[in-house]
């Protein structure tokens, strides 16, 4: 500590902004304090999931005006009973900023380490790949274009972490609030444009960092703007006992431990969220052209606009099958951020998308048969039962009592992955 | 609580502001030398092509691209070429060639100085009009770049075509581009961030602001250039480069006040102007506004309601529009039924709203890799529908004759593009030198000859756009156009009572007749429409 240490008060608070304080301090402390007893029913403590950690760590409020209410009703009642004109307004002040940093930071670690792993944006499935461009909603493009660019996402991840880092010591916040207003705006913008659905969330998140960098701004603007000297800070605490200094040392490392050590350990540890990690029919994984399609005795051509034909049809490595037809697709539009440990619920592949169907499936070897569940929640119960059969390597025969379909593998080359190992330089007939 | 609190009073006396002139220590003075030559040097264009280019000028009848181009130049010393050893390092090599030739400069100008004992004082005075420049070298810059998102149409909405290819069929940098095509409301935020960015660097008392904005927007496009292979790192970098420079005044000081709590005392070196001086310093100020804020903001906006510069101007013919599938495709009178895999039949195809067909083949071919930019005043040479497509999409620009129901029809790939963004020098987004070296056998067959679209159905081609849109610059290429390069042609009657079918038969690239019937279909897209839309057709 320097040693131009007094006791002497700092600059007295006038009403005014005591009045505003208090509204900002109530409306603050129950935006940061979760008071849901759900959010904590809903967390499996023993048995912890990055998962429940990510969920954590993204909880919010979501009675914005409610709370906005009993902060102004607060303020008023506290305004009126203010006799005690010992309350030092400094201390409040300091303690409040200390609560929004640490939530705000941890906010950033959860987003942060996900893309950092670049596990929120993964690279799209052979299914994703063939999907026609405008068979996805806008939320989807955006997430598909992240996850062809693992570095990018990762840096993108590591500028979430570092401004979280900078949150946590008082001299760095405003730095790292002030990077945030302009990531977090950005990601706010992005969620209106691309209709994503963190758009309230991220605004939350920017209501959090504009507090913790009012504290600095008006020397800020002074020092910047107005180009004209500036007094830094000049309120400190001082933890003078020892349950103070422990307990203070305690709960920062416990956030360090939690929302950043462990966190990061289990996420380096973990495959994609995204997609189901059960493996698919062994050797299957690939693109098929529907080479034969009869249903019912009754072979149909090739076409484009049948809504019953098959058009071609993707293995993907794990356990799902993705069917293109002209059958109409009701599309599963979810677009929040769910990181889900069950396999059922990891429908990341399908949301946001139209063109084809998806099915996840259980192979029965001995049978040689696969039951395929239709996994957009549209089309809940809808189940096929094929028999298959491997005529060669690169061809299946799928059937049962009406379909007879014979698919065969397509090797397809992506022009996406092609420039990539090759370059946008050299020339390419594909 | 048993908290203690203490509050830091420090005297403001104790801290005493440093005199502007003492300030300077030798080392200082080094490093500016050195900043200076290095500075200065990427601050002015380095070809003679640019000053040809702005001394040709026409401000009766501008282009938005005039401005532009004032705006977008190549810099840095490149006498000794662009490359160190062979290499141009990514780009980078004239920077590194520019820096050396500075540190150079630096010692031989702090050598004279000491040995001429000649050292001045007035580094102050240097320094305020170093960081000028550099502060309107990057506020032009970053606004000229930022108009082409502010009125959306650096990056278009995707095509039809283009809705109907597959995700996978395209280059990464084609889905980041198109990324933000989607979203038009999202591409005017990154242009008012821009804008505003160059903006706040004209003012002196914005101009940190300016720069942390330039830094950060710019940083961020600088890594999405790399990842996605965007070929525009070199351009991006130059603003994070100078945004650095003009922040390096300032850390300093922001260190002091937040990290070290100090009392801060800002040192700001402003230079006399009064008398004559404030009346240039004035109209200088108010001219690059005028001409770079609003006037850009005018071309600009023509551009996007009547020109939009990197998707075809002219209107398509009305009945021809929409989504087609074929049921119907004869090669020379053989009915080829339809599959997926068949290398001759076309699959699907659309008539865009403008003079573009596409259709669809399961047959390799060349593909256009570039990002399709650039400012071709043609639509024969707006290539963004086909650079970074594949699939087996092939693009045709068309000249309709609509009395006789005719399409001449050009394939829109190119295996040596026209070169692009001449004012830019190396590093420009598409078609600079690097296509020129593009292999030669790729070149087309052009089954047709030479005269095989009748001069009356292009020559008043220019005119076709809204006449607000008229321009000197678009005059002039229009004026030079090369009428026989070797294109894929097809010569194609078409037959429609209403659009819902069209009947095209004629003779292909490959001087076979084919005769297609097309079907329309309605393709309900989950992608969401937006309400902007650029062009007028």
């Amino acid at each position: 500590m320097p040693e131009l240490h007094h006791t002497t008060p700092a600059v007295e608070w006038n009403n005014r902004e005591k009045i505003f304080f208090r509204f900002f301090f109530i409306y603050f402390l129950l935006q940061v304090v979760p008071l849901d007893p759900t959010y904590f029913s809903s967390i499996n403590w023993t048995q912890l999931h990055y998962g429940d950690i990510f969920n954590i760590a993204h909880y919010y409020p979501r009675l914005g005006w409610i709370i906005a209410i009993v902060a102004l009703v607060g303020a008023a009642i506290w305004t009126y009973t203010d006799r005690d004109k010992r309350i030092s307004y400094d201390r409040l002040y300091y303690w409040i900023r200390v609560a929004v940093r640490y939530r705000l930071a941890i906010a950033l670690f959860a987003y942060g380490f996900l893309k950092f792993y670049p596990l929120q944006a993964p690279y799209p499935s052979l299914s994703n790949l063939n999907t026609y461009y405008g068979d996805y909603t806008r939320w989807k493009l955006f997430s598909l274009s992240l996850g062809i660019v693992p570095d990018y996402q990762s840096f993108l991840g590591l500028v979430e972490i570092i401004t979280g880092g900078l949150l946590l010591y008082r001299r760095t916040a405003s730095v790292g609030a002030f990077i945030v207003l302009i990531f977090t705006g950005n990601v706010f913008v992005s969620n209106i444009a691309y209709e994503g659905g963190e758009q309230v969330y991220s605004l939350y998140l920017i209501t959090l960092a504009l507090f913790v960098l009012s504290f600095d701004l008006k020397r800020l603007v002074q020092l910047l703007i107005l180009q004209k000297p500036a007094f830094p800070n000049r309120f400190h605490v001082t933890l003078t006992k020892n349950w103070q200094r422990y307990g203070r040392l305690a709960l920062k490392s416990f956030v360090i431990f939690f929302f950043v050590l462990a966190y990061a350990f289990k996420l380096s540890m973990s495959q994609t969220y995204q997609f189901p990690s059960t493996a698919g029919l062994a050797g299957a994984e690939g693109i098929y052209n529907v080479t034969q399609f009869s249903r019912n005795q009754d072979t149909l051509p090739y076409s484009k606009t049948d809504p019953v034909r098959w058009q071609d049809v993707v293995f993907e490595k794990w356990a799902t099958i993705s069917i293109r037809s002209n059958r109409p697709v009701i599309i599963d539009s979810n677009n929040t951020e769910r990181v889900s440990a069950v396999e059922n619920d990891r429908t990341y592949e399908l949301e946001g998308t139209a063109g084809r169907h998806y099915y996840s499936y259980d192979v029965d070897t001995l049978k040689q048969v696969l039951t395929l569940h239709n996994k957009n929640k549209h089309y809940k119960g809808e189940q096929l039962v094929l028999h298959y059969s491997r005529l060669n390597d690169s061809k299946l025969l799928l059937s049962n009592d009406s379909l007879y379909v014979v698919l065969d593998k397509i090797p397809k080359k992506w022009l996406l992955e092609e420039v990539a190992r090759e370059g946008r330089r050299k020339s390419i007939k594909l | 609580m048993s908290v203690i609190e203490t509050v830091l009073q420090q005297d403001a006396r104790t801290t005493t502001a440093p005199n502007p002139v003492d300030a300077w220590k030798p080392w200082h003075k080094v490093l500016f030398r050195i900043a200076f030559i290095f500075f200065i040097a990427i601050c002015i264009p380095n070809s003679t092509e640019w000053y040809k280019l702005v001394l040709n000028i026409d401000w009766t009848h501008l282009h938005y691209r005039d401005l532009y181009d004032i705006a977008r130049f190549g810099s840095g010393i490149n006498l000794f070429g662009d490359s160190i050893f062979g290499s141009n390092l990514l780009g980078y090599a004239n920077w590194i060639t520019t820096a050396i030739i500075a540190i150079a400069g630096g010692f031989l100008w702090t050598a004279i100085v000491q040995w001429r004992k000649t050292e001045r004082e007035e580094y102050n005075v240097m320094y305020y009009w170093l960081r000028a420049i550099v502060r309107y070298r990057a506020g032009i810059g970053i606004i000229g770049f930022g108009f082409t998102k502010l009125l959306p149409v650096q990056m278009p909405y995707p095509s039809l075509g283009i809705l109907n290819t597959n995700f996978g069929d395209l280059t990464a940098q084609k889905i980041y581009w198109l990324s933000v095509g989607i979203v038009p409301w999202y591409q005017i935020f990154a242009g008012v961030v821009e804008i505003t960015a160059g903006s706040l660097l004209l003012f002196r008392k914005t101009t940190t602001l300016g720069a942390i904005l330039l830094f950060a927007a710019l940083g961020d496009i600088v890594y999405v250039n790399f990842a996605y292979d965007g070929g525009v790192h070199v351009y991006s970098s130059y603003f994070v480069l100078l945004a650095a420079f003009l922040l390096v005044n300032d850390l300093p000081k922001l260190y002091n006040l937040l990290i070290l709590e100090r009392y801060t005392v800002p040192v700001n070196f402003y230079p006399d102007f009064s008398g004559w001086k404030k009346y240039t310093r004035f109209g200088i100020k108010a001219a690059t506004l005028f001409v770079f804020l609003g006037w850009f903001f005018y071309l600009q906006l023509i551009n996007f309601l009547y020109d939009p510069y990197k998707q075809p101007s002219v209107a398509g013919e009305k009945e021809l529009r929409g989504n087609y599938t074929v049921t119907e495709f004869r090669l020379n009178n053989q009915v080829i039924p339809y599959s997926p895999l068949d290398s001759v039949r076309w699959q699907e195809a659309t008539f865009e709203d403008w003079t573009t067909f596409t259709f669809r083949v399961n047959r390799p071919v060349f593909l256009d890799l570039s990002n399709g930019g650039g400012d071709p005043q043609r639509d024969l040479n707006r290539t963004f529908e086909v650079a970074g497509v594949g699939g087996g999409q092939r693009v045709f620009h068309y000249y309709a004759d609509p009395k006789n129901h005719v399409l001449y029809l050009q394939d829109k790939f190119k295996a040596n593009p026209e070169r692009r963004n001449r004012a830019a020098g190396v590093g420009g987004d598409g078609g600079t030198a690097r296509n020129l070296k593009t292999d030669s056998s790729l070149a087309a067959t052009a089954a047709l000859p030479d005269n095989w679209i009748p001069k009356e159905i292009w020559q008043d081609e220019v005119n076709r756009i809204d006449p607000r849109a008229a321009s000197t610059r678009r005059n002039r290429e229009f004026a030079t156009a090369k009428n026989n390069e070797k294109r894929n042609r097809m010569i194609l009657q078409y037959d429609t009572k209403d659009g819902n079918r069209i009947i095209l038969h004629g003779i292909n690239e490959n001087k076979d007749s084919i005769y297609v019937v097309l079907d329309k279909v309605q393709r309900k897209y989950a992608l969401s429409e937006s309400s902007l839309k650029a062009g007028k057709y």
